[in-house]
């Protein structure tokens, strides 16, 4: 494994510096731009691991838990990256960082990772995208899941009124976080539908039960996302909604 | 050549001595003029606040700063006690202490950012009339580099400090920025009056004023250019609104749940900041514990600028490092000689 897998191991140290910076700016009450940049090194080290392990496939890499949980915490980063300057950014790596970190220690237990792969002979390009597509989509589903948890912190300090510290002050306002949850689980739900429309047009043999859950879990964001654009609903039912809703679905896809 | 700041300020001296020397905005072009002929002043500028009047002089020789306090009295008709009234600050103190002037450091909202501005107008002034040369034009643009970086590298102006203040910014913590904002004002009175000021001026767009009177609602409405409303039937704004300020003098609640419930389907939820600054209450503290109602009674925001306040405190050691760091690096004439 080598080289390769040490890119993984570089992933989780810089994402480990994210965090610990993250949380020196939240003491210091002074959102800094470390946190991101330490993000934005581990996410070029996650992709120098995915390539490696792509490489060794000759397919999309997300044959093992190993290679599922890596895919998902870079999935992780790049929405991180991409969506973060929504928030104040290094508050939001205080609270993605950990979970990246957690799902790239998972991938470096001994066994994550297969040791004799089998490279593939016929690719199909529907499975190929449809694999992809649900993983990076749960990279924004996880992530609207984590300012869900955001929210909740926040909403507990506003409504018991604990207003100092370096927590309250660095976070977005309460109406941003209820906009952030929703578009990111939107971004998600979308990149999931495309997933799943592609697990629609593979090879009929390879239909599998995965495929219907990720439909179960697409009706169930739908419902959730519909219900908060249409009729609208408080806050924390829509946090409640985003992070009891991941969890399920990762628990189930764990099962399976 | 001897560098001097003369002046008195809210600590050193009660208002009725301070407004003997507070100076209109023409009358402190006439004093800078008079304090410029006067013999032995070389340089000169005139600072003149709410809460100080201070003089920037470059003295020719040395021990001229009583003869100076001696004349600004003259020029005041000032002719009471003197007994600590005055501070005299010479060389390297006197750039010091105009560094902390220029920070906020020494106002009386410790950390305040007006002072900033006015420092730099009445430096302008004196510049205009060629009142400032190679000493002072030095000290005041170190003084306003100085502040700027103690305001960006320290805390000081961090945190309201007062309820007004604190109000403002428990509102952009639950509405985010809050230009376009709705605002109601149940109450009229002068509380009433500055957090809608306040909250104007961190642009909140639309801001409707009730009262129990209807006339005082409509004079404070025209006052800060917002729209009154009867009080019978305010609880049908709700359904647009971000903020509600509650300040009247009623003995009993004013906004009960059943407002915020009877609107909360047509609101779709939205957060409502509810901010309560009267004694006694006028919002049911049952309205918040409906989900999306943050509600804040005066001894929170109480609270919040006293904590503000301390914070700030806190934050003088670092300021006070900046100053002199950036002194002692400086080669500012009649200063580090």
């Amino acid at each position: 494994m080598g080289m390769g897998i040490g890119w993984v191991v570089i992933a989780t140290a810089l994402a480990v510096a994210g965090g610990v910076s993250g949380v020196l700016a939240m003491r210091s009450e002074r959102p800094g731009r470390a946190a991101p940049l330490w993000m934005a090194l581990a996410f070029l080290a996650q992709l120098m691991a995915l390539s490696w392990r792509g490489g060794l496939r000759g397919q999309c890499p997300l044959a093992d838990l190993g290679e599922i949980c890596l895919f998902l915490a870079w999935s992780l980063t790049l929405f991180y990256l991409v969506t973060g300057s929504t928030y104040r950014l290094s508050l939001l790596g205080v609270f993605t960082a950990p979970l990246v970190v957690i799902l790239q220690v998972i991938a470096l237990l001994p066994g994550s990772f297969t040791g004799e792969v089998q490279r593939a002979e016929v690719v199909d390009p529907w499975r190929e995208t449809h694999a992809a597509l649900s993983v990076l989509s749960y990279g924004a589903l996880a992530l609207a899941a984590v300012a869900g948890v955001m929210f909740f912190v926040l909403n507990r300090r506003l409504k018991s009124r604990k207003l100092g510290g370096g927590l309250v002050q660095g976070m977005p306002s309460v109406q941003r976080l209820v906009e952030a949850m929703a578009r990111i689980a939107l971004v998600g739900w979308l990149v999931l539908t495309a997933g799943i429309v592609a697990g629609l047009l593979m090879s009929s043999d390879s239909f599998s039960v995965h495929l219907l859950v990720a439909t179960i879990t697409w009706v169930l964001y739908a419902v959730l996302l519909g219900v908060h654009f249409i009729r609208g609903m408080p806050g924390r039912h829509l946090a409640f909604g985003l992070t009891s809703l991941f969890i399920l679905s990762l628990f189930v896809f764990a099962k399976l | 050549m001897q560098l001097v700041c003369l002046g008195l300020n809210h600590e050193t001296a009660p208002v009725e001595v301070r407004e003997c020397f507070a100076l209109s905005e023409a009358g402190l072009d006439r004093e800078t003029e008079l304090l410029l002929a006067a013999t032995e002043v070389l340089e000169g500028v005139v600072l003149s606040t709410c809460n100080r009047t201070e003089y920037y002089a470059v003295l020719q020789g040395g021990g001229g700063s009583e003869r100076l306090e001696n004349w600004i009295c003259e020029q005041r008709d000032y002719s009471g006690s003197r007994e600590g009234i005055f501070y005299r600050y010479e060389s390297r103190v006197a750039a010091e202490h105009l560094c902390r002037v220029a920070s906020g450091m020494n106002s009386m909202v410790l950390g305040e950012t007006e002072i900033f501005g006015q420092v730099k107008k009445a430096y302008k002034r004196s510049l205009d009339v060629g009142a400032t040369k190679v000493v002072l034009n030095k000290l005041f643009q170190k003084a306003f580099g100085v502040g700027k970086r103690v305001r960006t590298h320290t805390a000081i102006q961090e945190g309201a400090t007062s309820v007004a203040g604190a109000s403002v910014e428990l509102a952009e913590k639950v509405c985010g920025k809050l230009r376009g904002s709705s605002v109601m004002v149940i109450g009229a009175g002068e509380m009433s009056r500055k957090t809608a000021r306040a909250l104007q001026s961190r642009g909140a767009s639309s801001v409707m004023v009730t009262n129990r009177s209807f006339d005082k609602a409509a004079d404070l409405a025209e006052e800060i250019g917002g729209r009154a409303v009867p009080f019978q039937g305010w609880e049908e704004e709700l359904t647009h609104l971000d903020v509600v300020i509650a300040a009247t003098g009623a003995p009993h609640f004013v906004v009960k749940p059943g407002h915020v419930e009877a609107v909360r389907r047509k609101r779709k939820f939205r957060p409502l900041i509810m901010v309560d600054i009267a004694v006694p209450r006028d919002i049911d503290p049952k309205v918040g514990e409906i989900d999306e109602v943050y509600l804040y009674d005066i001894d929170t925001l109480q609270e919040m600028a006293d904590q503000a306040r301390k914070r700030r405190e806190e934050q003088l050691k670092f300021c006070e490092d900046i100053i002199r760091e950036e002194i002692d690096k400086s080669n500012l004439p009649a200063v580090n000689d």
